[in-house]
């Protein structure tokens, strides 16, 4: 990425028209010709369109929720009309009044000082602050098991590629089989009523929730201990869900390395066949895995909403879904921003790594 | 792939049959190399006609039966009767004598065929199972008032372990036996909180539930090859525009974005869920039908075709197409296990229509109504649940073995 820098140098010193107009800018600078500059903008263009999106999610949905909160916090709560009203206003922090052009600016321009409004159902609690309590538990939770099964899927995946049609192969792969087609909440379902209820390996009961209650949170043994108790269903269910894909992509990576000039060298120089393994074979089946893996954190967040809910395991999947149930509509803009920013930037993430990590791969603006 | 246009349009009509009858056993011996692969077939085709054509010989059981809630698997209706009458056995023993019978339980139904022959005489139920009117039913069985009783055996099991009953259980232990345990029909996978025959529900409640799945997957396939080829073929501004329309719907995670949809929006018919999951559902296919268009296009044989004169329509569907019927084939598969997914997600999160009383519905009520904790009573969720599991495994199978057949690079003998 050298050479970019060098070429706006190059164009800088060269050219002696002074800029008139914004295409002799660019031709000067021709920044948008930078790949890493297009796909961040790319992504920051994505992420406003979504914002706009969840803008007439809430605003311009058949039956307006402005005035179907408006009705239902009057006849729930019985109080005057400017009062209801005044409150809905609040929340969203919108003037309902205004023309939609302004409160449009107004919402963006709250969305970028990160102020996502107050809950409408449980008035006076923000939902970043919301958002920033059960969101830690799900980053915790699916993290874990991302890497668990990343980790195991990598070494299975190798083994499967080493022993290429073998017994070995065959069960693997069609044990991949099995972990890919059954859904992850079937999974769930599966280690409730399977260990849970019948062989009573655990008390399904006792495992709700994030921890147990009495505990105070904080950097503490019994804490984390409980922590990591109460997360282990979820975990053990997403290692389940995820590891059959990637022991499949491990195993055609690899089996794509093991064919190549390099490592026939490798072996016939005589290296140990450890040392081939980890750092011939291993290092560069990986690489393609890790463009997959920073994919995978933008799942992170959404994969959790069904485990969650059976697993009753207080995370962000589960703050979206009671935000729907109770129509909390600002709670829901809010989780759909995060969502969708995380994805976005997990994308951005695999892109800008992906170069850096695999220098083969030549990136233009081309894709 | 491509075969020569016949001059007489029905000649090849005629030819058709054979065609297909041809095609498919050369594509099943094909398949049959690849031993999971067929597997999964076969399991497909199980499938099709657990939930297509046994509808049609086995009724759905609608009938609420408030002895048999929960019932395990093979529970049934038992023949109890007093200890000096243990040889009756079968209703054609029973005629001419008095059979009790307590009423919204499964009795009634059962014996409804003989009433010109057995007496009936009939309890009144009231609230618990072995609640009073068991109670009463079995205390006249014990006093010869009545010759028989017709009673679920969940309820026998569950009247010998009540400690809380001691005089019943004596009486129980003293005058009655069970002369028939297998009088009325078993249920095969239990029944459900209303006591009705899960193992009918498990036939029924696929169809609906496959039909929305196949839907959402055409729709989804049918989107992407045509927004896909046309943005790669056009270029321009429908391919910047439908680029990034796939760009925006695919910066929300497709699961949680359906979730919130249902919230808000509540569709009222299964059918249409799968609309909205195909809708939503086009954008990755999409990008890879596009990449291998542009690819395709550079190709040898499509500058022949193009150098020659012949249309678009000819170049896209005569001479593309073929060469990426395959993929699209096996993505069309893997649609249909993501709306699968989505919708059966939807579904035990309560927020898809309930109407239809399919799996992922017997899923929500098994979960919802506590039978999922039950060990008795968990078979309404694990028997949807593994129904859901199995037809996932076979549609992977089958997309991966496909997979194979088409690309001879990756057959193997598995």
């Amino acid at each position: 990425m050298a050479s970019h820098s060098s070429d706006l140098e190059n164009a800088r010193v060269n050219s002696p028209n002074p800029v008139k107009y914004v295409s002799d800018f660019f031709d000067r600078y021709p920044i948008h010709k930078n790949y890493y500059l297009r796909i961040f903008l790319q992504a920051l263009v994505t992420i406003w369109a979504v914002m706009s999106f969840t803008f007439v999610l809430v605003r311009l949905m058949p039956g307006n929720p402005v005035d179907v909160l408006i009705e239902q916090i009057l006849t729930q709560e019985g109080i005057s009309y400017q009062e209801a009203y005044d409150r809905v206003a609040a929340s969203f922090n919108i003037d309902p009044d205004a023309s939609m052009l302004d409160q449009y600016v107004d919402y963006v321009g709250d969305l970028l000082r990160l102020d996502l409004g107050t809950s409408i159902t449980s008035p006076g609690t923000r939902v970043i602050d919301e958002i920033a309590r059960f969101l830690p538990w799900t980053i915790f939770a699916v993290g874990c098991g991302f890497l668990i099964s990343f980790v195991l899927g990598i070494v299975l995946g190798m083994t499967m590629a080493y022993y290429r049609d073998s017994v070995l192969d065959h069960s693997l792969s069609l044990v991949s089989s099995f972990f890919t087609g059954v859904p992850n909440y079937i999974w769930g379902l599966l280690i409730i009523i399977g260990p849970g209820i019948t062989w009573k390996w655990f008390n399904v009961g006792a495992a709700r929730g994030t921890y147990d209650p009495g505990l105070t949170p904080g950097f503490n043994a019994e804490f984390i201990a409980s922590a990591i108790e109460h997360a282990l269903l979820p975990i053990f269910t997403y290692v389940l869900a995820t590891l059959g894909s990637w022991m499949l992509s491990m195993k055609s990576s690899t089996a794509s390395v093991l064919n190549d000039d390099y490592v026939n060298v490798a072996e016939a120089r005589g290296l140990k066949d450890r040392r081939i393994i980890t750092s011939y074979v291993g290092r560069n089946a990986m690489l393609p895995l890790f463009a997959q893996l920073s994919i995978s954190i933008g799942f992170v967040l959404g994969s959790g909403v069904v485990i969650e809910e059976i697993f009753v395991y207080w995370g962000f999947g589960h703050y979206l879904f009671q935000a729907i149930t109770v129509r909390d509509y600002t709670g829901i803009q809010g989780s759909v921003l995060i969502l969708s920013s995380t994805f976005v930037f997990s994308n951005l993430l695999a892109d800008l790594t992906y170069g850096l990590l695999d220098p083969r791969v030549r990136i233009t603006g081309e894709k | 792939m491509k075969t020569a246009a016949s001059p007489n349009f029905l000649l090849s009509l005629l030819r058709m049959p054979w065609a297909l009858l041809s095609g498919s056993y050369h594509f099943i011996n094909r398949l049959r190399a690849n031993r999971a692969g067929f597997i999964g077939f076969l399991g497909l085709i199980a499938y099709f006609i657990l939930t297509f054509i046994m509808p049609y010989f086995i009724p759905f059981d609608s009938e609420v039966n408030l002895d048999e809630i929960a019932g395990p698997v093979g529970s049934r209706i038992q023949l109890a009767v007093h200890r000096d009458n243990a040889h009756l056995k079968t209703f054609e023993d029973l005629a001419s004598k008095t059979v009790g019978v307590v009423d919204q339980t499964g009795g009634p139904s059962l014996i409804a065929p003989y009433a010109d022959s057995i007496t009936i005489e009939k309890y009144r139920w009231t609230s618990r199972r072995a609640g009073p009117g068991i109670r009463a039913a079995l205390l006249d069985l014990a006093d010869k008032e009545i010759d028989g009783m017709l009673i679920f055996s969940k309820t026998v099991e569950q009247i010998l372990a009540d400690d809380e009953d001691l005089e019943l259980q004596a009486v129980y232990r003293e005058h009655i036996v069970i002369s028939n345990p297998e009088l009325g029909p078993p249920h095969l996978l239990g029944t459900d909180t209303q006591g009705r025959d899960i193992a009918t529900h498990i036939v029924h409640g696929g169809r609906i539930l496959i039909l929305t799945a196949v839907i959402g997957g055409v729709i989804s396939t049918l989107i992407a090859l045509v927004v896909g080829s046309l943005s790669a073929l056009l270029g321009g501004p429908l391919d910047s525009a439908m680029t990034a329309l796939s760009n925006l719907i695919l910066a929300v995670p497709r699961l949680p974005l359906l979730v919130v949809l249902a919230g808000l929006i509540r569709f009222d018919n299964t059918l249409f869920l799968g609309v909205m999951i195909g809708l939503l559902g086009w954008p990755p296919l999409m990008r890879a039908i596009r990449a291998q268009v542009l690819s395709l296009r550079e190709r040898d044989f499509v500058e022949a075709a193009r150098s020659l004169g012949l249309s678009t329509t000819h170049i896209m569907f005569r001479e593309m197409l073929p060469n990426m019927i395959s993929y699209v084939m096996i993505n069309f598969i893997f649609a249909i296990t993501f709306a699968m997914y989505e919708q059966i997600a939807l579904l035990v999160l309560g927020l898809a229509p309930i109407d239809d009383y399919t799996w992922g519905v017997m899923l929500y009520f098994g979960r919802s109504r506590g039978t999922l904790y039950n060990e008795d009573g968990a078979s309404m969720a694990l028997a949807p649940v593994l129904a859901i599991a199995f037809f996932q495994v076979c549609l992977v199978l089958f997309a991966r073995a496909l997979e194979e057949v088409f690309d001879p690079r990756l057959r193997s003998a598995v």
